[in-house]
């Protein structure tokens, strides 16, 4: 009995504070959940002798308030939704990221984001990964043709039939869209349109979920079609589901992107540069574009060079040109516009 | 007879409700294709090995191991004193200090866990698996107090005032006779505490940052995407704990 | 005389330093944080924190917004068929178990009606989603024979069955052991007055086991309402739940303040509840 509790002693000692010993190898990191497949990050840890400590988060706002609740020095790395990179250095969270060490030569121009990532002059971060919030199908009972205009999707021919992806900022963004109306220059005066429209939908919807529930849906007939859905959705699965599809409607799609920076104060701004220069290297990138989350497309073109045909297929590499041309940005509200989108949001879901 | 057939039906039924879930989830543990739903396409072990090659998983049952067994330990021991300063001396205020000790047990999980995130924030103490396992504490103590005290009685007053009238010291006392005399008492509250911390998920997701336990570790690869790995994981953990508990009441009836 | 005194005294003394630290601890991580909760639930939130000017108006939101008092009314009626129905499943079980089986197996069906205890809890929702999903195993049966599908998946009823099947089991637990500790002589003394099995349910073994069902009962009250895991893997987002409105707060808006003053709200109807069953205890002639 006591040797039990002694080697339980050591095992609790070992487990609880080793870490805080090899405190100076250490690398800390707010992601999404893509960045915890050990297939992107094992290698870089190998290469720098460093231990990776990742942190996931849902929403801006929690990573926000994960940082004003930190200490200076807590965090050395945060990937960030594209448009919200401009409120996280206005709260002093990103610093400046030398743009001469980092690949924007073969990126997509589209993904540069200058308005979104250049502040004073200065660049605070990097577009890493980007997709579309547009509507994924199961192809054998629906036509893609039906899809083709999304307001058909909250007109009630589709009652019950339909799953929407539970995040409230690409969904209001789709719905706008399918209104006519501009992602970016939304106004409070708009939302009454577009609440009516989401109640429609909300009427037609069999669930509302988050991508697990929403893929788990579709993939298992429960629901035909995943309105916020899009590659990151379908394309893990394409290969034993190759009737999970995903359409692009005529009044075009939300774009979701992920941008990369270094926290002000890091720790390690070193090793952390080096990671964001590891995520946008090729082979960074392509192991992002394929981790086990969920898929998306890379921003540096050259990682097309060691992704396999397969993964380009799934990830639909040659569309990409008419896709970019007809997306828009998330919206990107200020705080008493995103408080009542919010509040908008909590209204659908209790709908 | 009829009686005999009805209630036989009753009991199956409700025994077919209870291990429906459990069926499925094992069952489907062993499909071999991406879908953990019918049909099953056949048998197969790759995605239990999946999981014993997963080092997040692996390593989220080492930390939920130990904060099981540390939370456990601390609230047992909490809870045996508080049991035992309170089962003796008339004391003033001892129905206080009885209702303040076990007034977590009717408080949501989900609002001590946000208590204490608040707290921690505001007094600067950074999340870890330290925190998770006082924030297990705080459900288990009283637990344990409330089982400790159920057991104390009669009995052990007398033993422990001979033990005392022939010399023995206050921590004797308690490790020679009180403790020995309510064992399976004892036994049963940090059993009770192990699997409550060890199933425990908001306390353990609002309070951990980088190491997490298991149920957290589960709660982001269900995030991740419908799995049969996740069926995998959890039918290793209930073989396992199914039979780390059938062992401990074969050990139990053996000594009774 | 002055001996004895001397013995209590200590005795006193000793008991409280035994107490001490569960009580220390108990005033430093739960009664200080949940304090510290009601203030923070009368602060305001903004971008990046909080501010600390009092006021009611999280509690007037919660009020006046559709939405939150609607959350809040869902989880009372989520809450209260589950509890109905666990009860109802569990008290013949209970019964069958206490009556019908032999002494010496009663232990092992009873832990077999427990084993799915230890399964992980998030697993245990998660595997109802995939039995109750439109090409899960029940719908395969009832198209094995030919029956109608059901549509059970992401709805009130699928959370409503993941918990009652969870609360189902602990109460077979809590009921058993009010129904074992009748003694039996009771039973038979109101044979041996002439009343009919069913007399004897309702007038002996129902009025004394009804206590044991109520602590049970309240039990699972407390426990579901403050869940948020099962309505959030089964309820496929159709309508929220309290706890569901709270992680809401915390994940996606950082606003700790309003999740406090639900917390609070969630807080006072578990409080609710206790005081109608202490009251429905000590009313005479129960």
């Amino acid at each position: 009995m006591k040797k039990t509790l002694t080697l339980l002693a050591a095992l609790a000692g070992t487990t609880f504070w080793t870490t805080a010993a090899l405190a100076q190898d250490e690398l800390n990191a707010l992601v999404w959940c893509d960045h915890t497949d050990d297939a992107l990050i094992k290698p870089f840890e190998e290469a720098h002798n460093v231990k990776v400590n990742l942190k996931e988060y849902e929403g801006t706002g929690q990573a926000l308030s994960i940082l004003a609740q930190s200490k200076p020095g807590d965090w050395d790395v945060l990937v960030i939704d594209g448009i919200d990179v401009r409120r996280a250095v206005e709260a002093n969270i990103l610093a400046p990221l030398p743009t001469d060490q980092l690949p924007y030569d073969t990126m997509f121009p589209e993904m540069v984001m200058a308005d979104q990532q250049v502040i004073d002059g200065k660049t605070y971060a990097i577009s890493e990964k980007f997709g579309y919030n547009t509507v994924s199908f199961n192809s054998d009972t629906v036509k893609a043709t039906d899809m083709a205009d999304m307001t058909k999707l909250w007109s009630g021919d589709f009652k019950g039939r339909i799953a929407v992806y539970d995040y409230y900022l690409p969904v209001i963004g789709m719905v706008a869209m399918g209104l006519g109306m501009k992602t970016a220059d939304l106004t409070l005066a708009d939302l009454p349109k577009i609440e009516d429209a989401l109640m429609k939908l909300k009427d037609s919807a069999a669930s509302v979920g988050e991508v697990v529930s929403s893929q788990t849906a579709l993939a298992t007939g429960a629901v035909d079609i995943l309105f916020g859905g899009g590659e990151w959705v379908t394309a893990g699965l394409h290969a034993e589901n190759p009737n999970l599809d995903w359409i692009m409607p005529e009044q075009g799609a939300v774009r979701w992107s992920q941008s990369i920076g270094v926290v002000a104060g890091a720790k390690h701004p070193d090793m952390a540069l080096e990671f964001v220069k590891y995520i946008l290297s090729p082979e960074g990138q392509a192991r992002l574009a394929t981790s086990s989350c969920y898929w998306g497309m890379p921003t540096n073109k050259a990682a097309g060079d060691v992704l396999t045909a397969d993964q380009k297929v799934a990830l639909r590499w040659d569309d990409q040109p008419s896709y970019l041309a007809r997306a828009q940005l998330y919206p990107a509200p200020d705080a008493a516009l995103d408080q009542a989108m919010q509040d908008m949001w909590t209204r659908f879901l209790a709908h | 007879m009829i009686r005999f057939a009805v209630s036989a039906t009753y009991m199956a039924l409700i025994y077919a409700f209870i291990f429906l879930p459990v069926y499925v989830l094992v069952l489907f543990s062993f499909q071999d294709g991406r879908f953990p739903i019918p049909p099953f396409k056949g048998f197969s072990l790759r995605w239990h090995q999946a999981v014993l090659s997963d080092g997040h998983l692996m390593a989220a049952l080492g930390h939920s191991f130990v904060v099981a067994v540390l939370s456990s330990a601390v609230s047992l021991l909490l809870g045996f004193l508080a049991a035992r300063g309170l089962a003796h001396a008339r004391l003033r205020g001892a129905g206080v200090a009885r209702g303040l000790i076990t007034a977590p047990l009717s408080v949501s999980y989900l609002v001590i866990g946000l208590g204490l995130l608040a707290s921690f924030n505001l007094a600067n103490v950074p999340l870890s698996l330290m925190t998770v396992t006082l924030g297990h504490v705080v459900i288990n103590a009283p637990l344990c107090f409330a089982i400790c005290a159920s057991a104390m009685g009669a009995p052990q007053l007398a033993a422990e005032r001979a033990a005392r009238d022939l010399g023995a010291g206050e921590i004797r006392v308690m490790a020679l006779v009180t403790a020995p005399m309510i064992l399976p008492a004892l036994v049963a509250a940090f059993l009770l505490s192990m699997t409550f911390s060890w199933d425990e998920f908001i306390i353990a997701f609002l309070l951990s940052r980088f190491d997490v336990t298991l149920p957290v570790e589960l709660w982001s690869l269900l995030r991740s995407g419908l799995n049969p790995k996740t069926n995998a994981i959890g039918s290793l953990v209930f073989l396992v704990s199914a039979f780390a508990v059938l062992a401990a009441e074969l050990a139990l009836r053996r000594r009774a | 005389m002055s001996r004895a005194l001397g013995i209590e005294a200590r005795d006193r003394r000793r008991a409280m330093l035994l107490t001490a630290p569960a009580l220390v601890w108990t005033l430093v991580f739960f009664v200080l944080p949940f304090a510290l909760m009601a203030a923070i639930s009368l602060w305001q939130a903004t971008a990046t924190g909080m501010i600390r000017t009092w006021s009611l108006d999280n509690y007037t939101a919660f009020f006046t917004r559709p939405a939150y008092l609607g959350a809040a009314l869902n989880s009372i009626e989520i809450t209260v068929t589950v509890t109905v129905l666990s009860v109802l499943l569990a008290y013949p079980m209970a019964w069958i178990i206490a009556e019908e089986v032999p002494r010496r197996y009663q232990r092992l069906a009873l832990t077999l009606a427990v084993i799915p205890f230890w399964t992980s809890y998030i697993v245990r929702s998660y595997a109802w989603s995939l039995v109750l999903s439109r090409k899960g195993v029940v719908n395969d049966w009832l198209a094995g024979w030919g029956l109608p599908l059901l549509d059970l998946a992401n709805s009130r009823a699928a959370v409503v069955i993941g918990f009652t099947h969870f609360f189902t089991m602990l109460l077979v637990l809590t009921i058993y052991a009010s129904l074992v500790q009748l003694p039996p002589n009771l039973r038979r003394a109101a044979a041996d007055l002439g009343a009919g099995p069913v007399a004897i349910f309702r007038h002996v073994v129902l009025p004394l086991t009804l206590p044991g069902v109520m602590v049970g009962a309240f039990l699972t009250f407390a426990l579901c309402i403050g869940d948020y895991v099962t309505p959030q893997i089964l309820g496929g987002g159709k309508d929220l739940a309290l706890p569901q409105l709270v992680m809401l707060q915390v994940g996606r808006r950082a606003d700790l303040p309003m999740a406090s003053a639900l917390s609070i709200v969630l807080m006072a109807l578990v409080t609710l509840a206790y005081l109608a069953m202490a009251r429905w205890m000590k009313e005479p002639g129960k």
